[in-house]
């Protein structure tokens, strides 16, 4: 199943590894705590959906905010961290050198987490943004800002003070995420916060942040992970490799116009819709790209790391056809506003969470200095996160596509549609109980590795203390 | 890629340009729109909003209200909004200026709300109608009881009490929270003409599908 074994040094640890150990694993492991505290809301907000009354007396947890709080958690609690080890992790690797600054991933990392712990319980009392994928309330979006800009800094550092001046599609991409986040995150938060823009203008604005989330951070920072890691476990060479620089060049520069396929029919401009739908399509060139780069990860073999990336690419280029498939206005006209939407967000989200899930599998034991404890709860986890996020995506869309044709029959009630939807919301819910499972294992799973790991080196140290006092 | 600057320029021009093209494009398109004024009725649309309409918004964010609602009518011959009674035509940006955040919305578990105020208003719908509604809660909407308050009753009973719903000796109060959610659904309304929202050829649109 898994080609490491329990209680071996993992092969290929590394300088880079012993400086940045501690602070990445701090990412991580708050990047798990939120993963599970965000699939848990998730979770009893699917609930709610079918069942209204659900927690409706707990002002706290009322359908609308809770929608938020899970979002911000998964989002910047459990893709953010991770997402930030992953790619300062790659940066460190490729830039063969000791991680310049290790000091100021702790410090940021530690302001990034109380901002989102922050922006939770802002949300709960009402303090949301009111702004999909950006619900962070005005106080705590400074505060995230300057956390970011510390966590990215060694990262920058790494890559400026590289020994080997060529660089490689893996840095080019973890370089990307790190740099452009602040400026796309303060730019939303000017305009959107401290000096709005007019109207509906605003929608404009936060489906551009959205975009910009998804395709200059998230995206990035699991194509850097696949470029990395690929080679480094196959030991083969990525073929192709000259169209590399294409692919990313393009991804940049037309991915960020993407946002506005959301607007179709919104009364904003005509042309920002129309744009985005024909930047869907060029950005499908990206996605060739990267697909003949990498087309050796679907064939993983045993290898567990290779196994979650090869489903989160094959997620990653679904998302991209089903996405400016049904950026179609023939087809938006029955997807827009429906479950359907949330599929696709679930789609593309998922696809770098996998990535990012099987990054952790490879970074982890090299991190912490040990291996993985258990191959039962290995493939346990990978078994309970494949069957539920199939099966949620799958779930959602089929509610949705059912919700939007019958929004289309103006003779069908509310009601009627929520009655027609309910098994598969139902099917969803199921799924994401599910995933919220899986979440629960991978944690335990890490913590009980890294624990393992620190128990054991606390054992040394106190050893070598006596024997200091004795002699 | 070797030479680091340039690199840096180039990540820098991708963001710049949508930026440029998208915010500051649309920005100097329709940042400036002004109220229409109607010589027929000698009246300015859309009309300014209310002082405790603009309170209720901030109630309908915080509440994520949009989670379930959309506001934002859809053209004739793109989807059934006109067939579902949502608005006779659709939404255009200036509908939107007095509004500090518009409430656009992307999902549709409920019904569109852009133009409630109106459908109220035809079907009769008062203030103290809604509050009742919001107070308990329907097949597919949560009750939003935090909203009110259960006051012992002193002398006599508010006028803004609800009618039933409290034990005896007690009355059941709509928070001021309550009352702005209520005065900004009542209000809104997109019933008026405009000139950009008029010449609309339905059949054309369902046939090409482009705006």
């Amino acid at each position: 199943m898994t080609t490491v074994l329990p209680n071996q040094v993992p092969a290929g640890t590394d300088d880079a590894d012993q400086t940045c150990g501690g602070p990445l694993l701090l990412l991580i492991a708050s990047g798990l705590l939120w993963l599970v505290l965000g699939g848990t809301l998730a979770l009893l907000n699917l609930i709610q959906v079918y069942t209204p009354a659900f927690l409706a007396d707990c002002a706290w947890l009322t359908y609308g905010r809770l929608q938020a709080m899970q979002e911000t958690a998964l989002l910047y609690g459990w893709a953010g961290n991770a997402g930030l080890a992953v790619a300062l992790w790659v940066l460190a690797r490729l830039g063969g050198a000791p991680l310049r600054g290790p000091n100021y991933i702790v410090a940021g990392g530690l302001f990034w987490n109380l901002g989102v712990t922050l922006a939770l319980v802002g949300i709960a009392v009402g303090d949301a943004s009111g702004h999909g994928m950006f619900q962070l309330p005005r106080y705590v979006q400074p505060f995230l800002l300057f956390a970011f800009g510390a966590i990215a800094v060694p990262g920058v550092l790494a890559w400026t003070g590289r020994r080997n001046p060529t660089t490689y599609a893996a840095q080019w991409y973890a370089v990307a995420a790190l740099f452009l986040f602040p400026w796309f995150f303060s730019v939303a938060s000017v305009m959107l916060t401290f000096a709005p823009v007019r109207g509906t203008l605003q929608a404009v604005v936060a489906t551009w942040y959205a975009q910009n989330v998804f395709s200059l951070w998230l995206a990035p920072v699991a194509i850097a992970a696949v470029y990395y890691l690929l080679p480094k476990i196959t030991g083969r060479v990525i073929p192709s490799y000259d169209f590399a620089v294409y692919g990313f060049w393009s991804l940049l520069f037309f991915g960020c116009w993407m946002g506005g396929r959301l607007l179709v029919g919104a009364p904003v401009p005509a042309w920002v819709s129309t744009m985005a739908i024909a930047n869907a399509w060029v950005v499908l060139f990206h996605h060739i790209i990267v697909f003949f780069n990498v087309r050796d990860v679907f064939r993983p073999g045993a290898n567990t790391t290779l196994k979650f990336l090869a489903l989160g690419m094959g997620a990653y280029l679904l998302s991209a056809v089903i996405d400016t498939a049904f950026s179609a206005r023939a087809l938006a006209v029955t997807t827009q506003f429906t479950h359907f939407q949330q599929a696709q967000t679930h789609l593309a989200m998922g696809a770098v969470a996998l990535i990012l899930t099987g990054a952790l599998y490879h970074m982890t034991p090299r991190l912490a200095g040990g291996n993985w404890p258990s191959v039962a709860l290995i493939r346990a986890h990978f078994m309970a996160y494949i069957i539920g996020f199939v099966l949620l995506v799958g779930s959602l869309a089929v509610a949705g596509w059912i919700q939007g044709s019958a929004l289309n029959d103006p003779s069908v009630a509310f009601t009627q549609i929520a009655a027609r939807t309910k098994v598969w919301l139902q099917l969803a819910t199921a799924a994401q109980a599910l995933l919220v499972v899986a979440h629960v294992l991978f944690a335990a799973h890490f913590f009980k590795l890294v624990g393992g790991q620190m128990a054991k080196c606390c054992a040394t140290r106190g050893i070598l203390t006596s024997e200091a006092t004795v002699s | 890629m070797k030479n680091g600057p340039l690199f840096f320029l180039g990540l820098f021009a991708a963001l710049g340009i949508s930026w440029a093209g998208l915010l500051i494009g649309t920005n100097a398109q329709l940042g400036g729109l002004a109220p229409h004024f109607d010589e027929n009725q000698d009246l300015a649309f859309p009309a300014q909003f209310p002082g405790v309409a603009e309170q209720g918004l901030r109630v309908y964010r915080d509440l994520g209200c949009a989670s379930c609602h959309t506001q934002q009518v859809r053209r004739p011959g793109f989807g059934t909004d006109q067939e579902r009674g949502w608005g006779e035509r659709q939404s255009v940006a200036r509908d939107y200026i007095y509004q500090s955040q518009p409430q656009l919305g992307a999902m549709r578990i409920g019904p569109d709300l852009a133009n409630y105020g109106s459908r109220a208003a035809e079907a009769g719908i008062g203030a103290p109608a809604l509050l009742a509604y919001l107070y308990n809660g329907h097949e597919g909407m949560p009750a939003y009881r935090m909203l009110f308050e259960q006051r012992k009753l002193v002398g006599e009973s508010s006028a803004k009490a609800l009618v039933g719903g409290a034990p005896e000796g007690y009355e059941l109060v709509p928070t001021p929270r309550a009352q702005a959610l209520v005065a900004y659904l009542l209000s809104l309304k997109q019933s008026y003409e405009l000139p950009e929202a008029m010449p609309y050829e339905p059949a054309e649109a369902a046939k090409g599908g482009s705006q």
